[in-house]
């Protein structure tokens, strides 16, 4: 029986950051977390295999404060979840991310597939699948639409920019999926209640042999894209809509921008 | 002295980034070898806009092309890069990824700016989906940035004086990834990227049908017809060429107009550098009215019919 992890990412929802002040300096006091976006596709995927091809199925995560997501995470699928939770790990990029999921997956042991999302919605670098791959020593197969398990291993379809590449693995593969490969699911009330019996467990930075977190990109600001904008309501004060289409015609006409 | 590389699947995207690592480069003496998926005269064009030695490394006929990662490992351990520009593609990124995890490197995704003086390295990119810019330092090196087409310029003038040495790269004996089939993408007849004028659907609009509304109003603007990713992911309503966003297309109109379109900062990446954004919704508090140069709040179905007529009026005058 085939054993599947999928990672994901606790990330803060990018529509609650405000970006306040001259100094364009981002809020996140009224922040929510959640599942990263993309990476709902892969637990998807993972719950699918497990359902229909009789897998084995979990989820693996790490970060500062990843321990509210468990009953989330587990309502979508995963039969159990390893992680780590440490705040050495709060402003972990890539690097370091991919290093602590490769050390939680060699301790699970034996994991024929891992399932990523294609990035993480708040910094979507990208990186963590393929890093992954090159950690483990497995097959990477990036950005997959279609994903099928074979005999001894996989068999995937990977959208590039200049079409479809169909390709084969033989042997364990990192796959990171794109949001067009399924559906995911909205958990319900059983899921949701079944969720709190599954095991989650937890793992110190020392268990998967990492003693200490170095961080080789060192941020020294984030502020909000600045994007000036004339906002200019064309149709304010009740205009009849033939004479505000008329009106921005000719102001589009005015500015150039329109032949 | 620093060594900087280049890789790129796509030429073009490759001899953009020689400008970039020729002033990185500056004066300290350092050489520029481009890894490139082209043909032998490519190579030569790729000296001619400034690397010294290039490297071939064409798509493999049975296997992706990442699978040059290994020998790349290999040849970096060797010649020591200080920084290596892999070109943002879905094949780049994925190498560049897995590249920094063997050289155990940090890598920067789609940067937009990179500054570097010999000891540390300054790069902008953007975060939360567009939302934000971020600046990282990094001191160690090597270091890897993937950067996207059209970030940086090539050369206006290509030196054809320049000499170089060209070889081909060899595959690793071991692959782990078969290549069973490509398909190459159908030819758009379209590419929406080159379109003076976008027309973007959301799902503001309430059926199929409702879409040659923009359709004829790109029409008589003279532009095409763009749309979010439910629209095309979801419903299918537009082929999937078609989606503006951070995971599609990415384009810089001279207008863009928004039809039924919230506003999810995943889309407003795609349209950042539009030159004007004009926005109709019925919705007012939706945040794409945030980003809006001029906006008329109204039905979609009143708005662009009357656009369309007062576009095609506008022309015959």
């Amino acid at each position: 029986m085939k054993k599947i992890v999928a990672c994901y990412k606790w990330v803060v929802d990018e529509a609650d950051i405000r970006v306040e002040g001259k100094e364009r300096s981002l809020s996140f006091d009224r922040v929510k977390y959640k599942i990263s976006e993309y990476d709902r596709n892969a637990i998807e995927a993972g719950a699918l295999l497990n359902e229909e091809k009789g897998c084995q199925f979990l989820a693996v995560t790490c970060g500062a404060n990843v321990e509210t997501s468990l009953k989330d995470v587990l309502s979508r699928g995963p039969e159990s979840i390893a992680y780590v939770n440490d705040g050495a790990l709060g402003e972990a990029d890539s690097l370091v991310t991919s290093k602590v999921l490769a050390g939680i997956i060699k301790k699970v042991g034996e994991i024929d597939l891992v399932i990523c999302g294609e990035g993480s919605s708040d910094g979507y670098s990208q990186q963590v699948g393929p890093r992954l791959a090159a950690l483990l020593g497995y097959a990477s197969v990036t950005f997959v639409n279609k994903l099928e398990l074979t005999e001894d291993g996989i068999r995937a379809e990977r959208k590039l920019e200049d079409g479809v590449e169909v390709v084969e693995v033989t042997g364990p593969a990192v796959v990171t999926v794109l949001p067009d490969i399924n559906k995911p699911r909205i958990p319900s009330l059983k899921q949701i209640l079944a969720a709190k019996k599954k095991t989650a467990e937890k793992l110190g930075l020392d268990a998967i042999g990492l003693d200490s977190v170095v961080l080789k990109e060192k941020t020294l600001s984030i502020s909000g894209t600045v994007m000036e904008r004339k906002n200019i309501q064309i149709n304010s004060g009740g205009m009849p809509v033939e004479e505000a289409a008329q009106k921005l015609i000719q102001q589009l006409k005015a500015d150039g921008s329109l032949a | 002295m620093s060594n900087l590389w280049i890789i790129s699947d796509i030429v073009e995207t490759a001899y953009e980034m020689l400008a970039k690592a020729r002033e990185l480069v500056s004066d300290s003496g350092g050489s520029v070898t481009a890894f490139l998926n082209g043909s032998e005269a490519q190579a030569q064009e790729a000296i001619s806009y400034g690397a010294d030695l290039v490297k071939l490394m064409q798509i493999p006929e049975k296997t992706p092309w990442e699978e040059y990662v290994p020998v790349l490992v290999q040849e970096a351990q060797g010649q020591k890069p200080d920084i290596i520009l892999v070109g943002a593609t879905r094949r780049g990124k994925d190498l560049a990824a897995q590249l920094a995890a063997h050289l155990d490197c940090p890598c920067v995704t789609e940067c937009k700016t990179i500054q570097y003086g010999g000891t540390k390295a300054l790069l902008k990119r953007m975060v939360y989906g567009g939302l934000a810019e971020k600046t990282v330092e990094c001191n160690e090196f090597p270091l890897i940035a993937t950067v996207a087409g059209r970030t940086f310029s090539k050369w206006e003038v290509n030196d054809t004086a320049r000499q170089g040495i060209v070889s081909t790269l060899a595959l690793p004996d071991k692959l782990k990834v078969k290549v069973v089939e490509r398909r190459p993408k159908p030819k758009e007849t379209v590419n929406i990227k080159d379109a003076p004028l976008v027309v973007g659907v959301g799902r503001g609009f309430s059926e199929a049908s409702d879409v040659k509304l923009a359709e004829e109003l790109a029409q008589a603007m003279g532009g095409e017809v763009g749309c979010s990713r439910p629209i095309a992911e979801d419903l299918h309503w537009l082929p999937e060429d078609r989606y503006i966003g951070i995971s599609g297309q990415v384009i810089k109109p001279e207008v863009y107009l928004a039809a039924g379109i919230s506003g999810q900062v995943q889309h407003v990446y795609g349209i950042r550098d539009a030159k004007t954004i004009v926005v109709v919704d019925k919705n007012e508090n939706a945040p794409i009215f945030q980003v809006a140069d001029y906006y008329i709040v109204g039905d979609l179905k009143e708005v662009l019919p009357a656009l369309t007529k007062a576009a095609q009026e506008a022309k015959g005058s």
